[in-house]
């Protein structure tokens, strides 16, 4: 219905334009250079043949055609915005389009624009800090060294990749077995078994936390020779095991739903060889699956990263006791002064890695996100 | 490798020269296992984990719940005193510094009355935050699923834009907004102050901490809602749109007729997942503003835990409510699944 409206009122416009998709496809920004000048072509005499592209070129005859011809439009329209509005009660679309357009670059400015002021603060030398809006107060990269000196943040941000990785392992192999045994296997109280796995992903972690407390403070003479007074409490396990429990669920949710998908054939053949039956898991179905385990990976490990309420109170917030990132965070909060330009330093520190890994793996992050919610 | 997989999770005692052959033995039982059988032995990992990091501390947490407080002594747990710290919880009794819920019938018109502000009751705090922030993420998601769904050149980059503020982690999310609205670095602080918002100190007062939060949160959520939104929209048969067209709806009609019914079940469940982890709301209090201006159910856990008043036996009984409040919700949106027939199981 638009383009044959269009046609016959915008008179001999060329057929290209009828052709058009009514959304998307197209580079936002030629179209909308492009539109004026093509509309002017009726009166202007130009070869409708003409590519586009060439109207723009900038030999100074065509720039100075358009030029004149803009004025001849003008008269006809009363000023570009006017213009603007008579096209798009001519067709509504245009309307949705430019809406379209604007909250695009409302939402990149929301995401985005945190960021970049974080930034500002970290590169405003100490005691600068006030109205910083689009520009630092001065220039001082320095700050992204000085975090590593006043606190040793590396060791933060490694005792958080220990834990992340801890935790996805453990999660990605114990999660395997009981995806596949949810997804492959027909076996009594199978319905119940996995809600009961996935209820425990909604209840908060408060409930859990206070026996958790007493247990990883609670000496055991077993322990004593891994972690010296024979508690959890001051060593990645703390983090680990409550961390990987919290996950799993999610994991084995995204599992099951690839495991479920592979042939039954590809494992029977690989049981006809010979291989038993875990050997069929791990050396066909997981092999098969590797979208699925890489995006429980990656969910599990953003997860354990970003994650504050284990984190901050399963450790002292001694480096050397395995605190993670978040503590190197809070603690340029020193007993004196604050040190505003390092907590904006070392925040954009932190999110490198799971900046990397959502531009690495964000169709991994999306699919596995929906798959937890669609099928649930 | 399966036979080190077999005698990794079948027996630590495995191991050492004779592990080959004890790994043999071990595999050819798991062989011989009916289907069933071996599918429990593949749960038994999952449920040994589960049983001791979330049901045992659960049942835990709510026998602790029953006994009374002694602050005294080395045991730091009473007798069994029954509901008794639910009751003072429930009715602003308990030795908290902010109360979980302090309200009292009163005769005349509301016939409630709060005995401390809305803002400090960690139930009211707790519900407000998660209905208000659920809600407004919804709307907010919407938009940005609309535009993720749309086909562009460059819609690969601003969907890693959108998706970013989810990956943040928590901490690095409440120093942002903390920064944001502290009034010696930040701007956020005057532009609420001109706007009339904001009083002096925001990061004091409850109610400007409170929509400090808010905005942190929708800022990293609303992510989360647009990716679920968006695989609802993208399950939608495209024709159904042309057919509405040729009808001549307007897009409202479409919005409304077309895609609501067919994106509810995605958003149902992308709501419940948001709401009940926004009941869990602690690191982006702890990180801004602070438990004592904002408290949330989870604060009043760790400020009873840590407060240096030992009433563990009321830690327990607020822990325990909480995940109850969080159960509860569950079964408001499990009565709002089943009108929509599809989704939970």
């Amino acid at each position: 219905m638009t383009g044959d409206d269009r046609s016959t009122i915008g008179g001999d416009l060329p057929a290209a334009r009828d052709d058009r998709p009514a959304m998307g496809d197209d580079d936002p920004t030629t179209r909308d250079d492009r539109s004026p000048t093509r509309d002017l072509r009726p009166d202007g005499g130009h070869s409708s043949v003409e590519e586009p592209g060439e109207d723009r070129s900038s030999t100074g005859t065509s720039a100075e055609d358009v030029l004149i011809e803009d004025e001849g439009g003008r008269e006809l329209d009363r000023g570009p915005f006017q213009r603007w509005v008579d096209r798009s009660i001519e067709d509504p679309e245009r309307v949705y389009r430019s809406m379209f357009y604007v909250a695009t670059v409302f939402f990149l400015f929301t995401t985005l624009f945190p960021f970049y002021w974080l930034l500002m603060v970290a590169l405003t030398p100490e005691g600068n800090q006030q109205d910083i809006i689009l520009t630092p107060n001065g220039f001082n990269p320095g700050a992204f060294v000085e975090v590593f000196q006043v606190i040793p943040f590396h060791w933060y941000v490694f005792n958080s990749f220990v834990i992340a990785a801890a935790s996805t392992a453990i999660v990605l192999v114990v999660a395997s077995l009981a995806g596949y045994a949810f997804g492959r296997l027909d076996f009594p109280a199978k319905g119940p078994l996995m809600l009961l796995v996935l209820v425990i992903s909604f209840f908060p972690p408060a409930a859990f936390f206070i026996p958790l407390n007493d247990l990883f403070n609670t000496s055991f003479v077993a322990l004593e020779p891994i972690t010296g007074d024979g508690t959890l409490y001051n060593t990645p396990g703390a983090m680990v095991l409550p961390l990987s429990a919290i996950f799993m669920p999610l994991a084995i949710f995204i599992l099951t739903t690839f495991y479920a998908q592979i042939p039954d054939g590809l494992e029977d053949a690989a049981r006809v060889e010979g291989t038993t039956r875990l050997g069929a898991l791990f050396r066909v179905v997981v092999p098969l699956s590797a979208p699925g385990v890489a995006t429980a990976g990656v969910l599990t490990f953003i997860a354990v990263y970003n994650e504050f309420f284990f984190s901050f109170l399963m450790t002292d917030g001694q480096v050397e006791n395995w605190a993670p990132l978040l503590e190197g965070i809070l603690g340029y909060q020193g007993q004196y002064e604050v040190m505003y330009h390092l907590m904006a330093a070392s925040s954009i520190i932190g999110v490198i890695p799971v900046a990397i890994l959502v531009i690495v793996a964000q169709e991994k992050i999306v699919s596995g996100l929906t798959a937890g919610g669609l099928k649930e | 490798m399966a036979t080190d997989a077999g005698s990794m999770f079948d027996g630590e005692a495995d191991q050492g020269s004779g592990g080959d052959r004890t790994g043999n033995v071990v595999v050819n039982w798991m062989e011989n296992l009916s289907e069933a059988a071996y599918a429990y032995l593949l749960l038994l990992p999952t449920f040994l984990l589960l049983a001791l990091i979330a049901f045992y501390p659960l049942l835990m947490t709510f026998v602790m719940s029953l006994r009374e407080n002694r602050t005294r002594g080395a045991e730091p747990l009473g007798g069994f005193i029954g509901v008794e710290n639910y009751v003072d919880i429930l009715t602003g009794n308990a030795r908290l510094a902010q109360q979980f819920l302090d309200v009292s019938v009163s005769a005349s018109a509301p016939f409630v009355e709060l005995g401390t502000p809305f803002l400090q009751q960690a139930l009211f705090v707790t519900v407000a935050f998660a209905a208000i922030s659920v809600f407004l993420e919804t709307v907010i998601g919407f938009g940005q699923a609309y535009v993720l769904d749309k086909e562009f050149r460059g819609r690969r980059w601003v969907r890693v834009a959108i998706i970013l503020p989810w990956a943040v982690p928590i901490v690095i999310q409440g120093m942002i907004f903390f920064l944001l609205f502290q009034p010696e670095v930040g701007f956020g602080s005057d532009l609420m102050q001109w706007l009339g918002v904001f009083g002096a100190d925001p990061l004091a007062d409850s109610q400007d901490a409170f929509i400090i939060i808010l905005i942190a949160d929708i800022w990293k959520s609303s992510a989360f809602m647009a990716l679920l939104i968006l695989a609802g929209l993208q399950s939608i048969d495209r024709n159904l749109y042309d057919v509405a067209r040729v009808a001549g709806a307007s897009p409202w009609q479409r919005f409304k007729r077309i895609t609501l019914p067919l994106v509810l079940p995605a958003l149902l469940v992308a709501m419940l997942f948001r709401t009940m982890d926004a009941m869990r709301v602690y690191g982006l209090i702890e990180s801004t503003a602070g438990c004592t201006t904002v408290p949330s159910l989870t604060c009043l856990v760790v400020e009873a835990m840590f407060g240096g008043t030992r009433i563990y036996a009321t830690a327990a009984a607020v822990a325990f409510a909480t995940a109850l409040v969080i159960g509860l919700m569950l079964l408001v949106y499990a009565v709002l699944f089943r009108d929509t027939e599809e989704g939970f199981a």
